[in-house]
C-alpha cells in the first residue's frame, strides 16, 4: 500500500492507503474525522464535500492517493479557535438545519463558494448549492443562512 | 456562549442547542461509532424479483483473507427465533401472517432481498466477499404490480398465504351511502393512482451490534425512531430476555417513518454479532437504501362521488388497493387510518370504503410521513374535479363543503368530532394572502401569450393528537411518559423515549421545561437514546408536540412542586411562599433569600434530613394528551407549466396552518417547509420505479431524483392559533402535514394551468414526460 502525505486541517499526516480507498474513508476511518458524512457514495448528494486546495470536492469520488500532497479542510477545521466561522454562525442563527447529516457538505460548499463569490445573490447561491441534497428543510433556511453569512462578510 | 434572554422561551424561535455539535462536525451518527474489534457486514442481495433459491455456495467468500464469517439464510435462521415483524406485533396485527426469514432461504421476493451476510475486517473486504458468493436461482413469474397480484393465477409470494392477498379490509358504510347516490344530481366515477416513492433520509439505515458473551448481553447502537422498539425487536428475534438487550442511539440523519424498530438486515447483524462475540457494523449504502430499505404509497382508488349541481359532495364510495411490496407490514395496516380520515374537515355525510392489500415483488411498503396521506389526495382531487366540472373556484368548493365550526362540534361521518378545526379560517386566510382575482387576470394575460399559469388549493387535517373522545379514559394517543430530575449541578434533566432525528426535541422540550420549572434554557438537559434510562416512547405520527411537550410541561410542574416542598424545609418557609425564577429559589418578595436550585439539590443529596422529608428530587410523569385537538390548514400553490418541455415551475407556495400554540416558530416552519419540499418532490420528480419484470429502475440518485435548492421555492407560512382546547397544552403536531397536503395542492395547480387543454388529472406523479403525454392525449392537444 502506498504511503501518502497530506495536510488536513493544518496537521500533516503520512498514512498508507490502499489504492481503492476513497478520501472520505481515509478521513473518517484513518483520521477519525467523522464530521464528513457519506450520503450516496456516487457523487450526487454532496454530504461528503471537503475543501481540497481551496476547491470544494466530493471526498467520496476522490481517491485518498489523489489527495497526496494536498491541503484538505473538513468541517472540523472550519471553526476558528474562538467560536464558529461566519458561515457556521449564520447557519445557527438561521435555524438552517434539522437532522444535520447533510450539514458538513453544505457548510463546506457554501464556505468555498462565498470565498470566491462574496456578492452572490439568492439565485446564484441556490445554483451553487444545487449539488447538495437536504431532505429535511426545503432549503429555505439554508439559503437564508448563506445570505446572512454573505451579508456579515461584506460588513466586516 | 451568552445565555439566551427571553421572558418566556416557549413560543420564541430559540436557537437550537443541537446545532453546536452538528455545525462543527461533532455530531455522532451510527456510522461514526468505532468499537474495539469491530467487524463490518455487507449483504448479498437478490438480482431477481421472484425466484427459488436452488443453491448458495459461500466457500470462496469464506476463503477470502479478511472475511471472518459468512452466514446463509438457513444458517441465520438457525441462529434466530421465528416471529412476526416487531412493529406489526406491537400494533396488534391480527391478519394472516406471512412466514419468512431474515435472509432469504427458499426463495427471493424482490430485487435487493438479502440472501447472505458477509462479515469482514472492513466494508471493502466484506463487499469483495459478497462478489464471491454464488447463488443459483430458478426464476418464478414476477408479480410486478397489484393488478397481477389480484389475479388468482399469480404465483403466491408466500406459500402459507396461498395467494397474494395480504389483507382484505371488508366493506364498511357510514351514513346512508345508497341513499346519497340515489338522490345525487350527479355521480362521478373515476380511478386515482398514487405512485410509489420513498423516504430517502440522507443517512440510510444502519447499526452496530455488540454482544458481550460474558454477560450474555447485546448492545445495539441503532439509527431508530424508538430505541425501545429496536430493543424489543432484537430481543424477540434473537430469543433473548429484554433485560439483556440495550439499544442506544445518538444523532440520526433523518428517517420520515423509515427507521421504526429494527429491519431484517439489522436483526441479521445483531444475530451475527452474538454468534461471533464481536461488534459488527452495517450501514447501508444509497443503492441498498433505494432498492431495499422500503418504499411507500403505491395505492390506487376506484372512486364514486355523489354530488349536487351546486357542488355539495354528498357521498363517496372508495375501493382501495394497496401494493405492500414483498413483506407486508405498514401497508396492510394503513387502510384503517385512510378510512377513518377520508371525510376530512368536510360535511360529507356518506362514505363506503373497502380495501385490499396485496403482496408484490417489490421492496416492502414502509411508513412515510403521513402514511395514510393518499386519502387527502383522493378527497382533494375529487373536490377539484367536481369544481372543474361545475365551473367553481377551488376555494369556493372547499368553503362550501367545509363543516362549520359549531358547538357541539360536527363529527366526521366516520366518527371523530371536528373539535377546534379551523379549515374555514385557513381557507379565508389564503384568500387574503393570495389575491386570486389578480392571479386570474395575470393567468388570462399569460395564456394570451402562450404561457400556462395555474393555481391550486388543498386542505387537510391531521389527528395530531386528535380530539379527546367523549367519555374516553385517556387521550387519543395513549400515554406519554417522562422522568424528570433536578441534578446537583442545577440541571433539570428530562428523560424521554422520544428519539429525535431532526425534530429538535433537545431544544423544544427544554424551552417548555425551562419556563415551567423556572430555570434558564441552558439549564435543561434532554436525555434520549438509551433503553436503560429512558421510558418507552416513539418519535412518529406527529405525536411529540402535544404528547411530549405536554408531559414536559406537567412533569416540570410536578418536579417544581416537589423541589419547593423540599426547599420549604431548608428555607423555613411555606412552599406556597417560595418561587423559582432564573434558577434560584427565593421567598416571594425577598430576593436576598435566593438559593440556587443546584444548591438545593446538593442539600437534598446530603441525607441530613428526617426520614419524613422527601428529598428525592425526581418525578415520573405521564400525560394523556389533555383535550387534544387537530392540526390542519390550507396550502396554495401557483405554478407555470412549460407546455413545450413539460417542466413545472412552482412560482409561489403559501401555507395557512393551525398547529395550535407554537413551541418554537422557526422549528415549526422548518417542519412545514421540509414536508412541502418532499411533497413537491413526490409530484414532480420522485418515483420508485420498477419495470414489468420487477427490476428496480431507481437505484441511484441519478435515477431517483430528489428536489434541490433550485426546485423548491420560498414557502410563505401564516400561523393560525385559533382555538385553545386545553388549559395548558395546546401544541399540536406539525411533522406530517406538509407532506400530506402538498401533493394535492400542486396537482390542483398543474391541472388548473392545463385547463385550456381540458386536462383532468387522476394521478400524483407528473414529471415532464407525463405532462406532455397529458397534453397530447387531451381534447385540444392536437
Amino acid at each position: 500500500m502506498p504511503d501518502i502525505t497530506l495536510k488536513v486541517n493544518d496537521a500533516t499526516h503520512t498514512i498508507s492507503a490502499e489504492a481503492r480507498k476513497t478520501l472520505a474513508d481515509l478521513l473518517r476511518d484513518d483520521l477519525d474525522l467523522t464530521g464528513t458524512h457519506l450520503g450516496c457514495e456516487h457523487g450526487v448528494c454532496g454530504a461528503c464535500t471537503v475543501i481540497v486546495d481551496g476547491r470544494a470536492v466530493r471526498s467520496c469520488l476522490m481517491l485518498a492517493v489523489q489527495a497526496a500532497g494536498t491541503e484538505v479542510t473538513t468541517v472540523e477545521g472550519l471553526a476558528p479557535d474562538d467560536g464558529l466561522s461566519t458561515v457556521q454562525q449564520a447557519m445557527w442563527d438561521s435555524h438552517s438545519f434539522q437532522c444535520g447529516f447533510c450539514t458538513p457538505g453544505f457548510l463546506m460548499q457554501a464556505s468555498a463558494f462565498l470565498n470566491n463569490h462574496p456578492d452572490a445573490d439568492e439565485r446564484q447561491i441556490r445554483e451553487a448549492l444545487s449539488g447538495n441534497i437536504c431532505r429535511c428543510t426545503g432549503y429555505q433556511s439554508i439559503i437564508e443562512g448563506v445570505l446572512l453569512a454573505a451579508e456579515r462578510n461584506r460588513q466586516r | 456562549m451568552a445565555g439566551i434572554v427571553a421572558e418566556r422561551y416557549t413560543g420564541a424561535s430559540i436557537k437550537r442547542s443541537e446545532d453546536q455539535r452538528i455545525l462543527t462536525g461533532a455530531g455522532r451518527y451510527v456510522d461514526d461509532i468505532k468499537l474495539p474489534g469491530m467487524l463490518h457486514a455487507a449483504f448479498v442481495r437478490s438480482p431477481l424479483a421472484h425466484a427459488q433459491v436452488l443453491s448458495v455456495d459461500v466457500s470462496a467468500a469464506r476463503a477470502l483473507p479478511g472475511v471472518v464469517a459468512v452466514f446463509t439464510g438457513a444458517e441465520l435462521e438457525a441462529m434466530t427465533v421465528p416471529g412476526p415483524d416487531a412493529l406489526m406485533a406491537l400494533m396488534g396485527w391480527a391478519g394472516p401472517t406471512p412466514q419468512f426469514t431474515l435472509l432469504a432461504t427458499d426463495k427471493v421476493r424482490f430485487v435487493g432481498d438479502p440472501v447472505v451476510i458477509v462479515i469482514a475486517d472492513s466494508r471493502y473486504v466484506a463487499e469483495d466477499g459478497c462478489e464471491l458468493v454464488e447463488v443459483e436461482y430458478d426464476d418464478l413469474p414476477p408479480v410486478a404490480n397489484a393488478a397481477f397480484a389480484l389475479d388468482p393465477s399469480s404465483p403466491p409470494l408466500f406459500a402459507n398465504l396461498g395467494d397474494n392477498i395480504a389483507r382484505l379490509h371488508s366493506r364498511k358504510e357510514y351514513g346512508d351511502v345508497s341513499g346519497a347516490f340515489a338522490s345525487a344530481e350527479r355521480v362521478m366515477d373515476f380511478h386515482i393512482d398514487v405512485h410509489r416513492h420513498q423516504n430517502v433520509p440522507m443517512e440510510g439505515r444502519g447499526c452496530v451490534a455488540s454482544y458481550d458473551a460474558d454477560l450474555g448481553a447485546l448492545t445495539i447502537h441503532a439509527a431508530t425512531q424508538s430505541v425501545h422498539v429496536s430493543k424489543i425487536a432484537v430481543a424477540m428475534r434473537l430469543g433473548m430476555e429484554q433485560g439483556k438487550v440495550r439499544a442506544l442511539a445518538g444523532d440520526i440523519g433523518g428517517s420520515f417513518g423509515l427507521k421504526i424498530g429494527a429491519s431484517r438486515e439489522e436483526l441479521a447483524v445483531a444475530a451475527a454479532s452474538r454468534e461471533l462475540g464481536r461488534p459488527v457494523k452495517w450501514v447501508e449504502d444509497r443503492t441498498e437504501n433505494l432498492t431495499a430499505s422500503g418504499q411507500a404509497r403505491e395505492e390506487s382508488f376506484a372512486v364514486r362521488a355523489a354530488v349536487s349541481n351546486d357542488g355539495d359532495l354528498l357521498g363517496l364510495d372508495v375501493k382501495a388497493v394497496v401494493d405492500t411490496g414483498a413483506y407486508p407490514g405498514m401497508g396492510a395496516m394503513v387502510p384503517d387510518i385512510m378510512e377513518a380520515m377520508l371525510p376530512g374537515p368536510y360535511k360529507l355525510a356518506a362514505l363506503g370504503f373497502e380495501s385490499t392489500a396485496v403482496t408484490t415483488n417489490k421492496a416492502s411498503y414502509v411508513a412515510y410521513r403521513g402514511p395514510w396521506a393518499s386519502e387527502t389526495f383522493v378527497r382533494e382531487r375529487v373536490l377539484d374535479l367536481i369544481a372543474r366540472d361545475l365551473g367553481l373556484d377551488p376555494l369556493e368548493i372547499r368553503l362550501r363543503n367545509a363543516a362549520p365550526r359549531t358547538d357541539p362540534p360536527a363529527s366526521m361521518v366516520t366518527g371523530r368530532p371536528l373539535v377546534g378545526v379551523t379549515t374555514r379560517e385557513s381557507l379565508e386566510r389564503i384568500a387574503q394572502l393570495v389575491d386570486i382575482p389578480a392571479f386570474r387576470r395575470r393567468q388570462a394575460e399569460a395564456r394570451a401569450q402562450g404561457r400556462y399559469l395555474g393555481i391550486g388549493v388543498a386542505t387537510f387535517i391531521e389527528a395530531a393528537p386528535g380530539p379527546r373522545e367523549p367519555g374516553g379514559p385517556s387521550g387519543p394517543m395513549g400515554l406519554e411518559s417522562m422522568r424528570l430530575r433536578l441534578e446537583e449541578d442545577g440541571i433539570v434533566a428530562l428523560f424521554t423515549g422520544q428519539m429525535p432525528h431532526g425534530q429538535s426535541h433537545q431544544t423544544t422540550l427544554a424551552q417548555i421545561a425551562a419556563d415551567e420549572f423556572g430555570v434558564p434554557f441552558e439549564q435543561v438537559r434532554v436525555v434520549v437514546g438509551d433503553t436503560d434510562i429512558v421510558p418507552f416512547g416513539l418519535t412518529g405520527g406527529s405525536r411529540s408536540a402535544t404528547m411530549t411537550g405536554g408531559v414536559a410541561l406537567h412533569g416540570a410542574r410536578q418536579l417544581k412542586a416537589k423541589v419547593l416542598d423540599f426547599a420549604s424545609h431548608l428555607m423555613e418557609a411555606s412552599a406556597q411562599d417560595l418561587v423559582i425564577a432564573d434558577g434560584y429559589i427565593s421567598v416571594r418578595g425577598d430576593p436576598a433569600s435566593a438559593i440556587a436550585v443546584g444548591e438545593v439539590a446538593r442539600q437534598a443529596a446530603s441525607g441530613d434530613f428526617d426520614a419524613d422529608v422527601d428529598a428525592h428530587l425526581e418525578v415520573e410523569a405521564a400525560f394523556d394528551g389533555g383535550e387534544g385537538g387537530w392540526s390542519g390548514g390550507t396550502h396554495c400553490a401557483t405554478v407555470e407549466v412549460d407546455v413545450e418541455t413539460g417542466i413545472v415551475t412552482v412560482e409561489r407556495y403559501v401555507v395557512a396552518e393551525d398547529c395550535g400554540a407554537l413551541i418554537n416558530p422557526a422549528i415549526v416552519e422548518g417542519q412545514i417547509r421540509g414536508g412541502v419540499a418532499q411533497g413537491i418532490g413526490a409530484v414532480l420528480l420522485e418515483r420508485s420505479a420498477y419495470d414489468e419484470y420487477g427490476n428496480c429502475q431507481s437505484a441511484t440518485f441519478m435515477d431517483y431524483l430528489v428536489p434541490t435548492a433550485c426546485e423548491i421555492p420560498r414557502i410563505e407560512i401564516e400561523h393560525l392559533e385559533t382555538v385553545p382546547l386545553d388549559a395548558d397544552v395546546n401544541f399540536r403536531g406539525v411533522g406530517e402535514g406538509g407532506m400530506i397536503v402538498a401533493p394535492p395542492t400542486l396537482v390542483s395547480a398543474i391541472e388548473d394551468a392545463l385547463s385550456p387543454f381540458g386536462v383532468r388529472i387522476y394521478e400524483q406523479h407528473l414529471p415532464p414526460a407525463r405532462i406532455l403525454e397529458l397534453i397530447a392525449a387531451s381534447d385540444s392537444g392536437q
